[in-house]
């Protein structure tokens, strides 16, 4: 049984508007699966003369891959602005513009917060743009069904990805190896290792209260996917068995005190713990091999990457951590060549290799994967090619994995529960509870319907 | 026409009279409508209305006249209730400790026997001039468990302290507070103690009072208006405690995103909920001003 809230005086009115308006279509009311922005103008056709596009992005690097664009395309020039990352402004700044109408054209959006902004509007669908539905089979599966929530393209297509966050874990081979212990393959056997790591004075890893999207991508791996849509309603399914499995399995680690719960994320004092060897693992995404790199520079040669741990011995299963898109926003009046742009960004080999090259992105596009910086040893990992690790776990995420329209209110709930939960509050299963029903909560004021 | 010429009616001159006070006031009354008074209406405006969605889940939104359910909501809400206590027991302490800090060092600074006045006013003043997040990012290092020489000392004594627990966070946090703004009240008080004729120092000490006499009986008296005023600026800034906590969090399991009230209406904000978050800053508005009204009416009636 569905429940909704706050609709029927709203579909009351939307009712007698229809009955008024009887033969007009545009009444905002019908359908309903996308409402409005589908009512807009879905055709895509390329504009005529020269055409400026303003673009937002935050990846370093990027003006390089928009100046190799700008010499080959005279009539289609990007104008760059480079901002702070989105969570860091970004998207506050992209929401309010979009309200004053003074949005950019392009811009990026991480895969996180697709929902959120084609909630208030703010994408172009560019499902009609040239070429943008044939390039669909050029991205990593998964990311398409970010791209196009869900609907294999039926409602819509909002963004062009850019690249991933395909988790594996990260781990100190010398001390394994000093230890005598295996790469853990299931967390079962993770959990083992904690605990001969632990008897060596170590942690395994650090449980961190700032890292809510970490935490999701562990969810992710076990298939716990925390928003359903089902019709015109939202489902909150954060608190779900799969779920409560992963956190009752973390519980346990920080009840045992097997893993370092005063460390924070891409903190200095994890960085020092990460030198000193008093953290031997990190179970991360494919971009976490510079962060490691970059801040745990006495343990070069000494660390390596194995898939993430599974549920159950024998399956290939990872989460994602991560990753972004090139979005064309609503406000934008050449969509068709915004549409072109972002394409050729995200699938271009030499756009690819800048991108990866000078910002580390790890590619969502198929043929990202065979660069050759992708497919070199990696000294700093022992030589290991480490990026044939990130490639077969992009290929094992979970495709139907979909994010919810206020993600930035859930993740705060998760972190604001583990923080408590960490600091003796709680286990993380009540986070889970928690936040399932804060989130329901969050929907409601966004007058959203929520079913249950 | 001429000033010189035949002085016209004094009706006529007022309207013109009357312009000149607002000429000069326009400096400060424009930006003040532009960016306190216009932005105050818009929350208020904003914290009236709610979204109501058109068109199924991912249709388009349009603010409807909600009366004053948001502020309803906001005060249902858990964290309401326990922000504004929160930092309601905190001004209890801290406003207190930091004046008196600050009142010392004035009179110390302003007592006859004072040297190095100028190079201890500026070190004291120092702090102020840090940005508060560096500020707060600096004390942070100080009180991470991990990082920090402070607690490396007190452990190598054999004592175990956890700075960032939730015993100890609220008297961390009053202790960066405290660092950063007892020299600029300490500046007003001072200035205050400045003003203070000599004549009546030296009067009292021809009559034989001793440098305790004068500073707690002749000139503490006379400085009490800058004391009411620094009174009002630090409850008003308490109230609003925003980076310290925001810093924090990052740091400590004791601070989550609703610690304080202006810390919760940045959450809400960042979750698109704009209607709440400005009911939240309004009340916050309101309940700051009626502790300032509060304050300054209790101390002067005590004075008359």
């Amino acid at each position: 049984m569905a429940m909704r809230a706050h609709t029927s005086p709203m579909a009351r009115r939307c009712m007698i508007g229809a009955a008024v308006v009887a033969l007009t279509a545009a009444t905002g009311c019908g359908g309903g699966d996308s409402g409005d922005d589908a009512a807009a103008d879905a055709s895509c056709k390329p504009s005529s003369g020269k055409v400026t596009l303003q673009y937002w992005s935050w990846v370093p690097g990027m003006q390089e891959a928009v100046d190799l664009w700008n010499g080959q395309n005279p009539d289609v020039q990007v104008k760059l602005k480079t901002t702070p990352a989105g969570n860091a402004g970004t998207y506050q700044n992209m929401s309010n513009a979009l309200k004053a109408d003074k949005a950019p054209d392009l811009g990026q959006i991480e895969y996180d917060s697709l929902a959120s902004f084609r909630l208030k509007g703010g994408l172009r669908d560019i499902a009609q743009c040239p070429g943008v539905s044939e390039a669909q089979e050029k991205f990593v599966d998964w990311t398409r069904s970010q791209v196009d929530f869900g609907a294999g393209g039926e409602d819509g297509i909002w963004a062009v990805p850019q690249d991933t966050g395909p988790m594996a874990m990260f781990y100190r081979k010398d001390v394994f190896d000093k230890l005598g212990i295996e790469a853990p393959t299931t967390w079962e056997e993770y959990a083992a290792a904690a605990r001969e790591v632990k008897q060596d004075g170590k942690y395994i890893t650090h449980f961190s209260q700032t890292d809510p999207n970490w935490f999701t991508g562990l969810l992710w791996q076990n298939q716990a996917t925390m928003f359903e849509r089902d019709g015109d309603a939202w489902k909150v399914t954060v608190d779900r068995p799969e779920s409560r499995q992963v956190a009752d399995y973390w519980q346990k680690l920080i009840d045992d005190e097997l893993v370092a719960t005063d460390l924070q994320g891409f903190s200095p004092a994890l960085y020092k713990a990460w030198n000193s060897g008093e953290v031997v693992t990190w179970v991360s995404a494919a971009w976490g091999y510079s962060t490691i790199r970059d801040n745990a520079k006495s343990t070069e040669g000494k660390w390596a990457v194995a898939p993430m741990p599974q549920w159950d011995a024998g399956d290939q299963r990872a989460g994602n951590w991560g990753g972004s898109t090139t979005a064309v926003l609503s406000g934008t009046e050449h969509p068709a060549e915004a549409a072109e742009f972002a394409l050729w960004l995200n699938t271009d080999p030499e756009a690819l290799e800048i991108l990866n090259r000078e910002g580390g992105l790890y590619p969502a596009a198929k043929a990202g994967l065979d660069l050759p910086a992708l497919k070199q040893p990696v000294d700093f990992y022992g030589k290991q090619k480490i990026f044939d690790v990130f490639a077969q776990a992009s290929a094992d995420v979970d495709t139907d994995f979909t994010w919810g329209p206020t993600m930035t209110d859930t993740y705060r709930f998760l972190s604001d529960g583990t923080a408590g939960a960490v600091g003796g509050e709680g286990t993380l299963g009540d986070v889970l509870k928690q936040t399932q029903s804060q989130s329901v909560d969050s929907l409601r004021k966004q007058s959203l319907d929520v079913a249950d | 026409m001429t000033s010189t010429a035949a002085p016209p009616s004094t009706r006529r001159r007022r309207p013109r009279r009357a312009l000149a006070p607002y000429a000069f006031l326009a400096p400060f009354l424009i930006p003040f409508v532009l960016f306190t008074l216009v932005p105050v209406g818009y929350a208020f405006w904003q914290s009236l209305h709610k979204t109501e969605r058109v068109g199924g889940t991912f249709g388009s939104t349009r603010p409807v006249f909600a009366g004053f359910e948001q502020y309803a909501d906001v005060v249902r809400e858990p964290f309401f209730a326990d922000s504004v206590i929160r930092v309601g027991l905190f001004a209890l302490v801290q406003i207190p400790v930091m004046l008196l800090f600050a009142l010392a060092l004035a009179l110390l600074l302003d007592s006859a026997v004072a040297r190095l006045k100028r190079f201890f006013r500026l070190v004291y003043f120092v702090p102020y001039g840090i940005p508060g997040v560096v500020a707060a990012l600096m004390w942070a290092f100080l009180y991470d468990p991990r990082l920090s020489p402070v607690v490396d000392l007190f452990r190598s004594a054999g004592v175990q302290v956890d700075l960032l627990g939730s015993d100890a966070i609220l008297f961390s946090i009053g202790n960066v507070v405290t660092w950063t703004y007892t020299g600029y009240n300490m500046l007003i008080l001072y200035a205050a103690l400045q003003a203070v004729p000599s004549d009546i120092g030296e009067a009292a000490r021809v009559d034989g009072a001793g440098n305790w006499t004068i500073a707690l009986r002749i000139k503490l008296p006379l400085i009490r208006p800058a004391l009411v005023l620094t009174g009002v600026f630090s409850i008003i800034g308490t109230f609003q405690l925003f980076t310290e906590p925001q810093v924090f969090r990052s740091i400590s399991t004791s601070v989550t995103s609703t610690y304080t009230p202006n810390l919760a209406a940045y959450s809400l904000a960042s979750g698109d909920n704009y209607s709440e978050a400005a009911a939240l800053s309004v009340l916050l508005a309101a309940v700051t001003f009626l502790l300032s009204f509060a304050f300054l009416h209790f101390t002067s009636r005590r004075q008359g």
